[in-house]
């Protein structure tokens, strides 16, 4: 097992668990209420930024649900959880670039506005990370 | 996640000997040193007085199956409140349900970044640093990069004279193993679980190890205005290993509240 598969088994294992418990936990900065985990989308295209700071990280992407065949390309606003979190679950700063093609599964916004939030996202180079215990795994493939 | 298991033994044993290091020093600012036998078997929780010093998780931790030999706290008894305070309480916490229920969150502290305060930091969202100086105990929650500071032996001013604070005035003291912490001037706004407080409230706390990797937090908080009756519970935290804290400054928060009172997600370009 390799460093990077080994550090992915390990956000799946800490993810993995936590659905139930994601809504009775304290959370970092505030509810998710916002955010419907139950119609969960898969989002692929190019990040236009990457914002790595409290209370939570976001990444700035344009792309289009993959499961819509009708779907245009359009912004999409992802958040994460805290840097805390995340380090603590093997994020890096620097980890996701203006200019990478990554997908991302997110929770979106009840309001129907583009943006959601993250649920796992897939880095150019194929690894998966989770968005740590509060906000809960993926639902979908 | 990496960080607490890795090196665990090197790093047990260097913690080991930090602790004997401070205890030592700690001995010599604030106890008797005769009362210290000169060296404990490793299985024995070690002095207090020193080996709270450390990093901290709250236990058990959201993914964590609890040990066996710690059993978690029960959960948190809704506050004693006086039968005058309940209704409009309840009538508060059914509509914040309901909000959430419908996906409309309600403005809350955090919605503005305003830290917990006590005793909501010390339930441990992040990991939680102990310091333990001559004369003072520290408590720093890196969530909101929230620092309360006890004062060993110090007395508190009276209700009327204590300026309001998020984390209050703190006075410690040991009774044997634990430490015994008083606080009272929490700011108004500071409510833990929404419950109202008068400047009268005080937050007493029983902080002790209950081995050299596990902690608790016994805390009653009494308010002669609002409380009919103590309101108690206990928090618990596992010693994190080779962890260093990280700053948390709440520089980008993206929420807002609309016209509609919900707390909404700012878009970004």
């Amino acid at each position: 097992m390799n460093k990077s598969t080994a550090r992915f088994t390990r956000a799946i294992v800490l993810g993995a668990g936590c659905a139930l418990a994601a809504v009775s936990v304290a959370f970092a900065h505030h509810s998710f209420a916002m955010f419907d985990s139950d119609h969960q989308i898969k989002v692929s295209g190019k990040v236009t930024g990457f914002q790595w700071a409290n209370p939570h990280v976001y990444i700035e992407m344009d792309g289009k649900n993959v499961k819509d065949e009708q779907a245009q390309v359009q912004h999409y606003t992802v958040e994460c959880a805290s840097p805390g979190i995340l380090t603590r679950i093997g994020w890096k700063f620097n980890m996701v670039k203006a200019g990478d093609e990554i997908t991302v599964i997110i929770a979106p916004l009840r309001t129907g506005e583009p943006g959601g939030l993250l649920k796992q996202v897939t880095l150019p180079d194929g690894r998966k990370f989770l968005n740590g215990g509060p906000a809960g795994k993926p639902n979908i493939e | 996640m990496k960080k607490m298991t890795r090196h665990k033994g090197a790093v047990l044993a260097s913690a080991a000997m930090l602790g004997l290091l401070a205890s030592a020093a700690v001995a010599a600012a604030d106890a008797p040193a005769e009362t210290r036998p000169a060296a404990k078997p490793a299985a024995k929780i070690p002095n207090a007085r020193a080996a709270m010093t450390g990093q901290w998780n709250r236990y058990p931790e959201i993914d964590e199956k609890p040990h066996p030999d710690f059993p978690p706290a029960a959960p948190i008894p809704p506050p004693p409140l006086k039968a005058q305070y309940k209704a409009e309480y309840d009538a508060l916490r059914k509509k914040l349900a309901e909000a959430e229920a419908a996906g409309k969150p309600l403005y809350s502290n955090y919605t503005a970044c305003i830290p917990d305060g006590m005793p909501a930091m010390m339930m441990g969202m992040f990991p939680m640093e102990v310091l333990q100086t001559p004369g003072q105990v520290t408590i720093i929650q890196e969530a909101y990069n929230q620092v309360r500071r006890i004062y060993m032996g110090e007395k508190l001013p009276a209700f009327e004279d204590a300026e309001p604070l998020f984390w209050g005035h703190s006075t410690g003291k040991w009774e044997g193993d634990t430490l015994v912490v008083e606080t009272i001037g929490i700011k108004d706004n500071v409510k833990f679980r929404d419950t109202p407080h008068s400047n009268q409230m005080r937050i007493s706390e029983r902080i002790r190890l209950l081995s050299p990797n596990m902690m608790e937090d016994e805390v009653t908080v009494t308010d002669p205005v609002y409380l009919d009756g103590p309101w108690k519970w206990r928090w618990m935290y596992k010693r994190m290993h080779d962890y260093k804290m990280l700053e948390y400054v709440c520089e980008s928060n993206r929420e807002y509240i609309d016209e509609t009172g919900a707390a909404r997600m700012k878009l970004g370009k």
